[in-house]
């Protein structure tokens, strides 16, 4: 008890008065001396080139999920940072590819990259961009297509919807249809290249194609079989008409 | 008193020599010279920059460790032997001490700036070299007054450590910080968002901008310009002030 109470810190009233009013002295200097500095804004930069994959597991001590999800807020901070003139347009799309093959080499299994390649990089309105960044993503889905199809999906959709380019979107859902054949890729995924070949007017295509697969027995899904059968009853209206 | 503050600070070099502090120094400097001509190797373009850059980073960083570990374990040494006990027992003013060991632990800092920029003369220009050894030791300054405040508030090596690099590395990134927290990616207006905004734009206040000083680019483009070191005096003195004013003052309310 006693060496509890030797040992508590003496009151403040301890503190001699010119250690005080110098502790606030300093304070209010500190205080004054930041309201004086400049406001610190965001200077515009150009996105450098990233280092080797293996560099950057050496300087993160081999921790490269880490390090990777790190660089994943570093390049999507840097694109986004309000107060710098780099817009989205203004930005290198080459040099961002390299930077998220950079992140994908550190973390295969993070979606992160492939995320924002679809979703934000691939957004823009222009158009050259846009195809590069949907390029990236189809080389992406041909190195892994059961882990990257879905990005690959919505790159088709973007090649529709926005690019207008069906041929493009159809190479997309083709490639889907053939490459992605894990269970865990949803058949909607898998059979979009029949209802965009619906939607050029290939009606007589895409029922044969919907016939051939019926036919491999390759579907099991339940689900999935009365899709397609029903699809066919449809084309097959459609081409009677 | 001025005398007391003197021998202090006299025990305190002496301590310093006899620990090879300053052979330690020697030791980094040696360790930088062969870490900066393997990367010299490995540079294909801009060879002289990325060396400089390195070293400079390397030096900066291993400058700052090597005062805040010495500070810190040698004064908790003192502490921990009631060395500290025995000269308060004496008729020494507390902050007699406290300065006599500030001043002993700046002279020492100095001392590793300048070991440190004698290898970084090698690659760059003495005036460019000059400047950048300036900023360091103002820089040092502050580890050192940092230290001091951290080991009379824990009294624990472990903590009183990890409360100066964590002041430290927040006084370096503190600007990007703040940047990040004003223009967020995402658009988050909730209570938490804006007590964690309203903190950062805080700290910004009561930390020193430390990304001011030291700056490799000075070496490596030579973007050196002596009026930069004015503003870096001003927020040297007056941080100086400030950490001195707090180690006083918790100094004071120490019972030992």
């Amino acid at each position: 008890m006693l060496a509890t109470l030797l040992h508590k810190d003496r009151p403040v009233r301890d503190v001699p008065l010119p250690v005080v009013l110098f502790l606030i002295m300093a304070l209010i200097m500190q205080l004054s001396w930041h309201a004086q500095q400049e406001v610190v804004t965001a200077q515009a930069e150009d996105l450098p080139a990233p280092m080797s994959s293996d560099a950057y597991k050496m300087i993160s001590l081999n921790e490269p999920v880490a390090v990777s999800k790190l660089l994943n807020l570093w390049l999507q901070a840097f694109d986004n940072q309000p107060g710098l003139s780099l817009s989205f347009h203004q930005l290198d799309y080459v040099r961002i590819t390299q930077w998220l093959d950079t992140i994908l080499a550190l973390d295969p299994r993070g979606h992160y990259p492939m995320l924002v390649a679809a979703r934000i990089y691939g957004s823009v309105s222009d158009k050259v961009r846009q195809r590069i960044m949907l390029d990236y993503i189809y080389r992406k889905f041909n190195e892994d297509p059961n882990r990257h199809w879905r990005w690959l999906a919505h790159a088709s959709v973007v090649a529709k919807h926005n690019l207008k380019d069906m041929p493009l979107a159809l190479e997309y859902a083709r490639a889907l249809a053939e490459k992605a054949t894990a269970r865990s890729v949803p058949f909607w995924a898998r059979d979009m290249h029949f209802m965009l070949l619906e939607e050029m007017g290939e009606i007589e295509t895409a029922r044969v194609m919907v016939g051939a697969l019926l036919e491999s027995g390759e579907i099991t899904d339940s689900y999935e079989l009365r899709f397609l059968t029903e699809k066919i009853k449809e084309l097959e209206e459609k081409s009677t008409k | 008193m001025f005398s007391q503050v003197l021998t202090i600070s006299k025990f305190t070099i002496i301590e310093s020599i006899r620990n090879r502090l300053l052979w330690l120094s020697l030791l980094m400097m040696l360790i930088g010279f062969v870490l900066v001509e393997f990367v010299g190797d490995l540079a294909i373009t801009e060879h002289k920059a990325t060396q400089l850059a390195v070293l400079a980073v390397f030096l900066r960083l291993s400058a700052v460790l090597l005062t805040a570990l010495f500070v810190v374990t040698s004064s908790l040494r003192e502490l921990q032997d009631k060395t500290l006990e025995m000269i308060l027992a004496m008729p020494i003013k507390r902050s007699s001490y406290y300065m006599g060991k500030l001043l002993g632990y700046i002279q020492l800092a100095v001392a590793v700036a300048l070991i440190f920029s004698v290898l970084l003369m090698v690659y760059a220009p003495v005036e460019h070299v000059v400047v950048w050894l300036l900023s360091l030791m103002f820089e040092l300054v502050l580890v050192v007054a940092l230290s001091l405040v951290m080991l009379f508030t824990f009294k624990q090596v472990p903590a009183a450590l990890t409360g100066v690099f964590v002041v430290y590395l927040a006084s370096r990134i503190m600007s990007s910080l703040y940047l990040l927290s004003q223009h967020p990616i995402v658009a988050n207006d909730g209570i938490g968002q804006k007590f964690i905004d309203s903190f950062v734009a805080m700290l910004t206040w009561v930390l020193p901008d430390l990304s001011r000083f030291t700056q490799t680019d000075w070496l490596v483009y030579g973007l050196v310009d002596w009026s930069q070191l004015l503003p870096i005096l001003i927020q040297t003195v007056i941080y100086l002030c400030l950490l001195s004013a707090i180690a006083l003052f918790d100094f004071y309310r120490k019972n030992f």
